[in-house]
């Protein structure tokens, strides 16, 4: 189904002119995403599925077989780790241009070493520096031979931490961690907001039901639940019902005209 | 006594890979000039209103142009005069253009006062026409200035669609600013003529001469297109089919069996009616059932018609068959004519979508559509549609209401290609 983006008809594929208007339909044929090989457009950067980012993917494919090629068995990796319980937040910085993350047997794993806590991931990346993530037959292959020789007492599992900081007053408010999902609105009897923004100015663009922040296998992704004046990550409006997989850095903004702001960052 | 059928794909290469292509398909139908000869003789039938608003000049320039009209015909037409106001009554019965004197005297004694039922109007014309309707080229013209107060629209689309049943043809035609342009668009629609916007008195002799031009080169009537589509082939399931030239008009079709049926109306010489077809083709399928062939077969077209010169009827034209090619790699090849009207169709429809959103209340959207059928019409050349769409579109954004002289005008500019006005700025 393609969608006409002059008058929103829908139009079976292989058109190239919307039957409703007649303008040119861009032209985009289906390519399957290489970590959960769900059928995307060509043109999209990022997989709607996993969040596999496409474009690197066509990108570092070379690079990553060399590096994986030369890299050195995992054990020495591991015994880094101690030294480097590392400082998530420069390499998060750098994850998050990316990240295809295919461990097709941990899906946990696959959801973002930005905040993974996979260490074994991460060390390999701060090792060789890449900012793509590993192959999946290497690392489950050795990774879980290492596991009992690398944890020790010190690691544990890196608790993924966000905190929304709000642009106009520059006050951060800590998302909850324990919380799925974490509604983001002002006080109302059906869905009472964990964020309540009721007390920030201009806080009347906000609806009382306006959004929601989830957190899955360490990422988050913000949804607008139907909100009147809509939300927009990055200056962009996001469609309701469409969730956006959050990276540090991003801003979002509840209502038009960039009023009540906040701008997404993890924490370590 | 025959038609040219021609048709012509937008693109006739075809990826031979691909599950489903989308192609538009134009066909181009006339009736060929070896019958201008003997055309069958014109039976007029003008309906004109003469309600209380057409008072003063109005209604004696409308005169003026019925009797003109009469001067231009030929001692075999028929013409007859309905004059309606809340109700319907027969100015000049339909006899022979023989005593043009008398004629033009029962025309002149039309006098303006009353309401307006165009339903009462049309069923007159509709009898009237229909005593002379054997062996002739029947048409009404139908001229109003104003809403259907005292009548119904329903009933309205419903006479036209009779009319042409009895091989009858409407065209309406809209005087000043204050009639209903989708109601005298559908009327016409439904009666396979065409919409002529009168905007100011002085005009109504100039578009009655033109349409009058148009119904005398008709030789052919009762034109039905046949379609037969391969079985790999199917039409697109919004508004597959339309008409593109001369006027722009959503056609309906019927299927009889495996054939699609679309009504055509009249033919006249040598100036082509275009249906754009809208048709997706599965290459793909094609090759599992035949392969290696380099040419895939898409349909036949035929047309079916009457010639009321010769009181002949459903004669069968000889059948086209158009096929497209299959390539390994597709470079898109787009045929320039059938592009122009993939355009003309693409306006038309840009703007009805902006004319609903106007309905709805979206003003901010139905100014996008209308931008984006401004741009469309520049792409094919029509200068004089693009200004007048960019101009409804500038004002609706900036908040102005268009007027009822600008709305009828974009109609008109949205369904035909505009002539360039004598005078500037008409």
């Amino acid at each position: 189904m393609i969608t006409c983006p002059n008058c929103a008809h829908s139009n079976p594929d292989g058109a190239v002119n919307c039957e409703a208007c007649f303008t040119p339909l861009p032209i985009v044929k289906s390519v399957q995403c290489p970590s959960c090989n769900a059928t995307v457009l060509s043109d999209a950067k990022f997989c709607g599925h996993c969040g596999f980012n496409l474009s690197t993917s066509k990108v570092g494919s070379h690079p990553l077989e060399v590096n994986l090629g030369s890299d050195p068995h995992d054990p020495s990796p591991t015994v880094n780790l101690s030294t480097e319980v590392i400082p998530v937040i420069p390499i998060s910085n750098d994850m998050s241009n990316s990240l295809p993350d295919e461990t097709t047997e941990s899906n946990a794993a696959a959801n973002l070493a930005a905040n993974s806590p996979e260490l074994q991931i991460v060390p390999n990346m701060y090792e060789e520096g890449l900012v793509v993530a590993v192959e999946p037959s290497t690392t489950p292959v050795s990774i879980p031979a290492n596991i009992p020789a690398s944890l020790s007492a010190k690691t544990q599992l890196q608790q993924f931490a966000a905190s929304l900081l709000h642009v106009q007053t520059d006050l951060t408010i800590e998302i909850p961690p324990h919380l799925p999902v974490i509604h983001i609105g002002k006080p109302n009897t059906l869905i009472p907001p964990d964020i309540d923004v009721s007390g920030f100015p201009d806080s009347d663009i906000v609806s009382r039901i306006h959004a929601d922040i989830r957190a899955e296998g360490g990422s988050f992704y913000f949804e607008d639940t139907g909100s009147s004046n809509g939300s927009y990550i990055n200056n962009l409006p996001l469609a309701v019902g469409n969730r956006h997989k959050l990276r540090a850095g991003d801003r979002i903004s509840l209502g038009k005209g960039d009023k009540v702001s906040f701008i997404f960052q993890l924490n370590s | 006594m025959s038609v040219n059928l021609t048709c012509k794909l937008n693109d006739h290469h075809l990826d031979r890979h691909q599950g489903s292509s989308q192609r538009q398909l134009a066909i181009a139908v006339s009736a060929s000039s070896a019958s201008n000869s003997c055309n069958a003789p014109l039976n007029l039938c003008l309906v004109l209103d003469h309600s209380g608003s057409m008072g003063g000049q109005p209604l004696e320039m409308v005169k003026r142009a019925a009797q003109d009209l009469v001067d231009q015909m030929y001692p075999q037409d028929r013409v007859s005069v309905i004059g309606f106001d809340h109700k319907a009554k027969v100015v000049v019965e339909n006899q022979l253009v023989e005593r043009i004197t008398s004629i033009k005297e029962k025309i002149q004694s039309l006098k303006a006062s009353g309401g307006t039922c165009i339903d009462e109007g049309i069923k007159m014309g509709l009898q009237e026409t229909s005593k002379g309707k054997d062996g002739t080229v029947s048409q009404l013209f139908v001229l109003t200035d104003g809403e259907n107060e005292h009548g119904d629209n329903e009933r309205c689309f419903q006479f036209s669609r009779l009319a042409t049943e009895y091989n009858m043809t409407l065209h309406s035609l809209g005087f000043g600013d204050s009639w209903n342009q989708d109601v005298l668009e559908r009327i016409a629609d439904a009666g396979g003529g065409a919409m002529a916007y009168i905007p100011s008195p002085e005009a109504a002799g100039a578009e009655f001469q033109k349409l009058l031009k148009r119904v005398q080169a008709i030789s052919l009537t009762n034109a039905y297109l046949i379609l037969q589509l391969a079985p790999h082939v199917r039409l697109a399931e919004l508004k597959p089919i339309a008409q593109v030239a001369p006027d722009t008009i959503e056609l309906s079709y019927q299927t009889e069996g495996d054939a699609i049926i679309v009504r055509l109306g009249d033919l006249m010489t040598d100036v082509e009616r275009v249906v754009l077809v809208n048709l997706y083709i599965s290459p793909a399928s094609y090759i599992a059932s035949c392969q290696d062939s380099p040419e895939i077969p898409i349909l036949s077209a035929q047309v079916r018609y009457d010639i009321p010169s010769q009181g002949q009827i459903n004669t069968l034209s000889p059948s086209v068959a158009i096929s497209a090619e299959l390539v390994q790699e597709l470079h898109p090849q787009v045929d320039p004519q059938v592009q122009n009207y993939v355009l003309a169709l693409a306006k038309y429809r840009q703007t009805q979508l902006a004319e609903q959103k106007l309905q709805e209340g979206d003003r901010s959207g139905a100014a996008t559509m209308l931008q984006s059928a401004a741009k469309t019409a520049l792409q094919m050349g029509d200068q004089n549609a693009s200004t007048i769409l960019q101009n409804n579109a500038t004002r609706l954004q900036s908040g102005t209401l268009l007027s009822e002289a600008d709305r009828k005008k974009t109609r008109i500019a949205s369904k035909t290609v505009l002539q360039t006005p004598n005078e500037p700025n008409a």
